[in-house]
């Protein structure tokens, strides 16, 4: 491993692991600019793909100026390239995409150094919005059923920071790969919050959601979850599931588990940082506040016009692309295919750009 | 745009359209077309479509002006782009086509019987039983038209008037505009056989109001993607017949021939013409070029001078505006070939700069790819025809027009080996948009498929 790399993985842990999101000094804000060129002189150096890239769009370390120059990858050529630092021999762990449909996955490649930010980069986040203690009930396979999942990945950091049992786990994965639930243990679960009047966070995806909703419609089912019980949910469904608008499938929730607050979470495997939309704000009744994402101080986000590859105004629609400090060993600026709005400093989601609904004759990848 | 409300597409967007409405409309056009349509000869109908054509043609032409002035609001066509591809189409216009359409779906000397009948000819040479055929149309035929190009949906009520049949268009929402232009074109013309057609908007899936129309249709026709048509098929009564037009593909095919520094600019050229035409959103625009390799021009440098082409093209027929998602896709294909051939001499990408109004992406991999459309096009060099129909393995039955720039005797070959494979239709290069009325859609008579006959024996 390069150690300039390892030197800047170690400095930016630290600086994630102390930062106070309260505080009037904050270091990684004011720096962010140079930690993001430093961060890029070195993936230049160090990894040899993107280093491809950069050079044929002459955008290098000596003519950038500023982290919203630093060429960005799309996520599709983490199918295609290996787009690391880490020497194949130290790789100890692979996220994959999701996708069940898709024949290449993204590969994201990890070792000791860079799951340890990972990890500190997700807690710290996912801390300060959903707290360190209390039950969750995590609506995923566990990490031995899917080791190749970066969320999963991120579920069993937060249940051993909550000091959580391995059921907290209720997901399956079917012989053909899908993720289910396990139902029967899942409402073990919300009947014995309830019983307990302890607060229940529930995460999953969105098809998870759907699943369990599902099964709970159709055996008459609902919980009404003990106060400040909460859900995260993750987007996308991949075709696991029938897919609802985002309104429905949280009335549906709220509806069938009785939870009021439900924060939505934006993440990939290409990335060790997620995005939080303000939930909690976009409900206090305050009016004219929407729900919007935000990543973590040591991230930030652009919207890029897919027309002209600019950055739009406030309010306007293009491309999501996030510059993720935590991506040391790999690569830190990355082009999704998901559409967003800008919205300050964050976002709002807009989905995966598909193809509007194919007019006509013509056949198009749908 | 202020148009005489002949038609239901006329009427102001808060009208609303119900069941009821639709069934009369039906028995309304059912009545005029006995009264108004079957009367006529093949003959009289071919005038007045000829007629029609040509004041289409002329700049002055209200029903032109409007298009063009209007259309590229509603279509998303340059205006440039609009006049191609309708120009293209009402030249085809003329009596000797329409009669080559007669008889190449009829057989000979058909047209002038007004009741639609063919007497045999030399039956005592050939001895045949038959002496009479009487063909007719559908009494209702409808049309659900896809509403991503104009001119399928012109030719289908071009051909419902050669069948004298009453005809009802149900345009997709946003997208009535030229059939509707091209009906009061008719309707001015000839009031009578304007009434014998109506047009209507609505969302597809609107079953009520297509239950009401599929009750009184004879014959459907339908244009779009094959889960429209699955859909449509799936709730048509035991009667009606159903003609579908599902989604297809296209490509262009460049012999090593035409790659010389004399021709090369006309192939080009003509790439670039069915790649503007239509802004390549139609099934007969291509969305891969094969290009032969060990031209005297090697398939990358064609690939790259179509790029300078699409620019040039840009300028005076630019492409139309396209959605965020569409820009979207362009965009996000962009950036993995763009990735891809920093990596790859195998591939490249050229591309318009702050836009997304055309790409060209050249790479070995001869699978046919499907691609964004809106002008991007893949380029890919190939041996052979035998491996740029390899690269079609998985679009068996899928494919519509090849076409073909190379020498006359390479183009029979290649004519040839395509057909065998199942391509339906072989053109120029160049001429992939602009089908000829005789085009069998899809590979079936487009006229004879709407007809029925009777045969009458000796």
């Amino acid at each position: 491993m390069n150690p300039e790399l390892s030197k800047f993985a170690t400095r930016l842990r630290g600086l994630i692991e102390l930062h106070h999101f309260l505080s009037g000094e904050q270091p990684l804000h004011q720096n962010f600019d140079a930690l993001a060129l430093e961060l890029f002189a070195l993936q230049f150096q160090n990894n040899s793909a993107y280093q491809k890239i950069c050079a044929a769009k002459n955008l290098t370390p000596q003519v950038v100026e500023h982290w919203t120059q630093i060429p960005a990858v799309p996520t599709s050529a983490f199918k295609e390239l290996e787009l690391t630092s880490i020497p194949p021999a130290a790789r100890t762990a692979v996220f994959h995409s999701s996708g069940t449909t898709e024949q290449k996955p993204s590969r994201h490649f990890h070792c000791a150094e860079s799951l340890e930010l990972y990890e500190a980069s997700l807690w710290k986040w996912f801390e300060l919005h959903f707290g360190h203690q209390g039950e969750l009930l995590f609506l995923t396979p566990n990490p031995k059923a899917a080791p190749d999942s970066s969320l999963v990945h991120m579920f069993e950091t937060v249940r051993k920071k909550f000091h959580l049992p391995e059921s907290a786990f209720t997901g399956n994965i079917s012989a053909d790969g899908a993720w289910e639930l396990d139902f029967v243990a899942t409402i073990g679960k919300l009947k014995s919050a309830c019983d307990s009047a302890q607060p229940l966070t529930l995460l999953g995806t969105a098809f998870s959601f759907v699943h369990l909703l599902d099964y709970l419609a159709e055996n008459n089912l609902s919980f009404h979850l003990p106060a400040d019980s909460r859900v995260m949910e993750t987007g996308g469904y991949k075709n696991r599931s029938r897919s609802l608008p985002k309104a429905e499938l949280h009335a549906f929730i709220k509806k069938h588990l009785g939870v009021k607050s439900i924060t939505c979470e934006y993440g990939m495997s290409e990335l060790s940082s997620q995005a939080y939309d303000s939930a909690i704000r976009a409900e206090s009744g305050v009016p004219g506040l929407m729900r919007f994402f935000e990543l973590p101080p040591w991230a930030r986000v652009q919207i890029i016009s897919p027309e002209t590859g600019r950055e739009v105004a406030d309010g306007e629609t293009g491309l999501i692309r996030i510059f993720d400090l935590a991506n040391v060993f790999s690569v830190a600026a990355i082009q999704t295919e998901d559409l967003g709005i800008r919205r300050g400093d964050g976002f709002e989601l807009v989905g995966r750009a598909q193809l509007a609904e194919p007019r006509g004759c013509s056949l198009m990848t749908a | 745009m202020n148009l005489p409300h002949y038609f239901l597409a006329d009427l102001p967007p808060e009208a609303e359209l119900s069941p009821v409405i639709i069934s009369a409309a039906c028995d309304t056009l059912k009545r005029n077309c006995v009264k108004y349509l079957l009367p006529r000869s093949t003959e009289e109908i071919i005038k007045l479509l000829c007629a029609v054509g040509t004041e289409w043609l002329q700049p002055e032409n209200k029903f032109r002006r409007l298009a063009l002035e209007f259309g590229p609001l509603e279509t998303k066509f340059s205006k440039a782009v609009l006049q191609r591809g309708l120009d293209g189409f009402f030249r085809q216009f003329t009596p000797e086509n329409f009669h080559a359409l007669l008889a190449q779906d009829f057989g000979d000397g058909v047209t002038s019987d007004a009741c639609g009948v063919k007497k045999s000819g030399d039956e005592a040479q050939h001895a045949a039983r038959s002496t009479q055929h009487i063909w007719r149309g559908p009494e209702l035929l409808v049309h659900i038209a896809a509403g991503n190009l104009p001119n399928p949906t012109l030719m289908s009520l071009t051909l419902g008037l050669l069948t004298r049949s009453a005809q009802f268009v149900k345009c997709a929402s946003g997208t009535s505009l030229l059939p509707r232009l091209f009906a009061h074109s008719i309707y001015e013309f000839d009031h009578k056989l304007g009434t014998c057609l109506e047009l209507a908007e609505w969302g597809g899936g609107n079953v009520d109001l297509e239950n009401a129309l599929f009750a009184e249709a004879n014959c459907v026709t339908v244009t779009g993607a094959d889960k429209t048509l699955a859909a449509v098929r799936a709730r048509l009564p035991e009667k009606v017949r159903f003609i579908g037009y599902g989604q297809r593909v296209s490509f262009g095919y460049i012999a090593r021939e035409v790659l010389r520094d004399e021709t090369i600019a006309e192939t080009v050229s003509r790439a670039a013409d069915d790649i503007v035409a239509w802004d390549q959103n139609g099934c007969l625009s291509p969305q891969v070029i094969y290009v032969e390799e060990r031209g005297a021009v090697e398939s990358d440098k064609f690939a790259e001078l179509l790029g300078v082409e699409l620019a040039r093209r840009e300028i005076a027929e630019p492409r139309g505006e396209i959605t965020m998602e569409a820009a979207a896709e362009i965009a996000t294909r962009r950036a993995l070939y763009e990735t891809l051939a920093a990596h790859r001499g195998d591939v490249k990408l050229w591309r318009s700069l702050h836009s997304t109004a055309w790409t060209v992406v050249f790479e070995h991999d001869v699978r046919y790819r499907f691609s964004p459309l809106h002008r991007f096009i893949f380029v890919k060099p190939v041996p052979d025809a035998s491996v740029a129909l390899h690269g079609l393995d998985d679009l068996h039955g899928k494919v519509s027009t090849a076409g073909i720039a190379a020498p006359p005797e390479k183009t029979r070959e290649l004519a040839a080996t395509f057909a065998r494979w199942g391509v339906t239709r072989i053109c120029p290069l160049g001429q992939m948009q602009n089908p000829p009325l005789t085009w069998r859609h899809d590979g079936r008579p487009a006229l004879g498929d709407l007809v029925t006959w009777t045969d009458v024996e000796a």
